[in-house]
């Protein structure tokens, strides 16, 4: 359960090297003029553009609190949309603990109790261990393109890049609390902002980019920041150190015995 | 000596009791109202204990216990999505079609979790039919706002006020229902709030989420199966022979079906109406042995006084036996017009309260026990007849005792007496 928030971290990872990845196709739609950009097409191929790479990470998250701060190192590996596989290097009492996500299944194990953990349906509507991730939009990456109608609301020039700000309404059925979400977007795909809205169009949270690295030729949002609106002392924050982008991937990596069993 | 003839002896001896009973009139009329005080508290609070059970018996079964329900043999155990069952079959519906039964209908029963954006909590997500459902639960007669489903396809769903309040979302909002399909995977599906009903106890208000039946099965990935089908017969006392021809039809079935009656399925309230009966019982002669001891006291002083009169009697050729009838004859006057009085004054004082009592004033109590905030007494016939026996039986017994001693009196000793 715990690793939930880490696997956010490790899936804004995914979508920034995804927008790097992106650049070729970002050419093209510069190409176009920017009324005829398709709100749609901005989220679903940087979605469509991490999926099907694959990753190795280090990152560490810090959860503040007005009375306590809490970092937690972890190492990943993603390969597509669909498998990811996360390790917890730091504190030296979570040292082992593993988290395993296939598709909408998530694996969790804990070297204490030597159990491998299926996390079942109840918990996976929780936050974790008192983050500001919430799980609705961790495991379900592909929701952001297909539960939700996409909207372009402005462009904006910033430091020579053109900022799409797209708003993403989700549909009567879709699993999503959320009344509305405003993205902004970099022309070359780096998420700058993503804010949550609720029924009654109150910001409620919102997930800021601190800081842009080039990681292995890459743009990458190298640090974001989630906040709650209401409370300006709690934050939850993510640091990517380093990111080796379409590296080798065994598929054995993300196996339950590999999650139980590392091996090198 | 002519014999005198047993009938015409003991119509002198009615005579004789009757009047004796009013030569100290005071004694008489306390006794009288001590007897009535105690078979109106007999009566009145067995009344008021059999409407509280009524009323948690009541409650429960309509809140989604009903009288008779059928699952899968292992849902009571584990409520999960893979114990489910089919739709009734043909012969089961037509045994669910019998005139004993009301109403029927089916349900998807199954833990699920909802979120909004501020909170996310564990409920029951209930599938309902809403027309069949009309009659079996209180749901649709508890909404408050908004609407209550319109068909086993409604896309919205119904929530408690205080869940409501509990996730800060309101009518018309959208809330996430998340749960298992029968293969173990996640599924979640955003829901509208279209209606908020209130319920008694309000704890209900927090568990139960209803969404259209059709709609429940769609996104559980579960087809046409079921949870459950309840059952309402005419009286829940009933619920047991209720069962019996359903089992019976459900025994012939493909798939193992469980059919169950209220009382075997909350063993705890089931529990509760054996345990009032003896309560009844025990009350009453908790009650009547206090009095006993007011109407042994008073039978003794009359015989006490009329020692004289006794010896006198037994002296002319009295028997002791129609001395002893006597004196029992006089306890049965007294029982008998305290019995009258006691119940026609409880039968008085829960006539005009048979629209309820408001015990609103302790409500957050009552709830823990599963009651409402409005009590309705419940007078039984069975429990004025039992009231009467007991006091009549037991009163008599009591006055054998005085009877007896004044039947031993020695006729010279009792004559010579000052």
């Amino acid at each position: 359960m715990k690793h939930r928030a880490v696997l956010y971290g490790l899936m804004l990872l995914a979508s920034s090297f995804a927008a790097s990845a992106a650049t070729p196709v970002s050419e093209t739609a510069e190409d176009k003029p920017a009324t005829s950009v398709n709100a749609h097409d901005i989220v679903a191929k940087a979605i469509d553009h991490w999926r099907g790479l694959s990753s190795y990470s280090e990152m560490t998250m810090t959860i503040n609190r007005p009375d306590w701060q809490r970092s937690v190192s972890m190492m990943g590996w993603t390969q597509g949309s669909e498998q990811t596989l996360i390790r917890i290097t730091a504190p030296k009492k979570d040292v082992g603990n593993g988290t395993l996500l296939k598709g909408n299944a998530m694996w969790s194990f804990a070297p204490k109790i030597n159990r491998v953990v299926k996390i079942p349906s109840s918990m996976m509507g929780q936050s974790w261990m008192g983050s500001d991730f919430s799980n609705n939009d961790v495991a379900r990456s592909d929701d952001i393109v297909d539960q939700y109608s996409h909207r372009l609301l402005s462009q904006e020039q910033h430091e020579a890049h053109n900022i799409y700000v797209i708003e993403a309404i989700p549909y009567e059925d879709s699993a999503v609390v959320w009344g509305r979400e405003v993205l902004r977007v970099r022309d070359d795909y780096v998420l700058l902002q993503h804010q949550f809205f609720d029924q009654d169009d109150l910001l409620v949270k919102q997930l800021n980019t601190l800081s842009i690295k080039t990681m292995d030729g890459r743009p990458v949002a190298a640090q974001q920041r989630m906040q709650k609106q209401d409370a300006t002392e709690e934050w939850t924050e993510i640091i990517i150190h380093n990111a080796d982008f379409d590296i080798d991937v065994s598929p054995r990596q993300f196996t339950l015995s590999n999650l139980r069993n590392p091996r090198p | 000596m002519m014999p005198v003839s047993p009938f015409k002896l003991s119509g002198v001896l009615w005579v004789l009791a009757w009047r004796n009973l009013w030569r100290n009139y005071r004694r008489t009329l306390i006794m009288l109202t001590a007897i009535a005080v105690g078979v109106w508290a007999m009566i009145f609070l067995t009344a008021m204990m059999r409407g509280m059970v009524d009323d948690m018996v009541r409650g429960s079964t309509s809140t989604l216990l009903g009288h008779v329900q059928l699952h899968h043999p292992q849902y009571r155990d584990d409520p999960n999505i893979v114990n489910s069952m089919p739709p009734p079959s043909t012969s089961l519906q037509q045994a669910l079609n019998s005139e004993s039964v009301v109403a029927w209908t089916t349900r998807v029963r199954v833990p699920a979790v909802i979120s909004s954006e501020r909170e996310t909590t564990g409920i029951t997500l209930v599938g309902i039919d809403p027309e069949s459902e009309r009659p079996l639960s209180f749901i649709a007669h508890k909404i408050t706002e908004g609407r209550y489903l319109e068909s086993p396809n409604d896309r919205g769903v119904i929530l408690g006020k205080r869940l409501v309040d509990k996730l800060e979302t309101r009518l018309g909002k959208r809330v996430v229902l998340m749960s298992q399909d029968p293969d173990n995977n996640v599924v979640d599906r955003g829901f509208r709030v279209v209606g908020i009903y209130r319920s008694d106890p309000s704890m209900i208000e927090e568990q139960f989420a209803f969404v259209g039946r059709t709609t429940a099965q769609g996104f559980l990935h579960m087809g046409e199966q079921i949870s459950e089908v309840e059952v309402l017969g005419s009286d829940y006392r009933q619920a047991k022979s209720l069962a019996v021809p359903l089992r019976q039809t459900a025994n012939n079935e493909t798939v193992p079906i469980e059919v169950l009656s209220w009382t075997e399925i909350d063993r705890y309230l089931g529990s509760m109406l054996p345990m009032m009966d003896g309560f009844v019982l025990v009350w009453i002669i908790v009650v009547f042995t206090a009095l006993s001891f007011g109407l042994v006291n008073t039978l003794a002083m009359a015989v006490f006084e009329r020692v004289r009169e006794i010896g006198l009697m037994q002296a002319l050729g009295m028997k002791p036996q129609a001395i002893m009838l006597q004196v029992l004859f006089e306890s049965i006057f007294l029982l008998v017009i305290g019995l009258v009085i006691g119940n026609l004054s409880a039968w008085l004082t829960i006539l005009p309260l048979q629209s309820g009592i408001d015990i609103s004033v302790v409500a957050q109590g009552l709830e823990m026990g599963g009651m409402s905030s409005m009590l309705y007494p419940s007078l039984q016939i069975e429990d004025m007849i039992l009231a009467t026996v007991v006091v009549l039986l037991l009163g008599m017994g009591a006055s054998l005792l005085p009877a007896w001693r004044a039947a031993r009196l020695d006729p010279i000793k009792a004559l010579t007496k000052h």
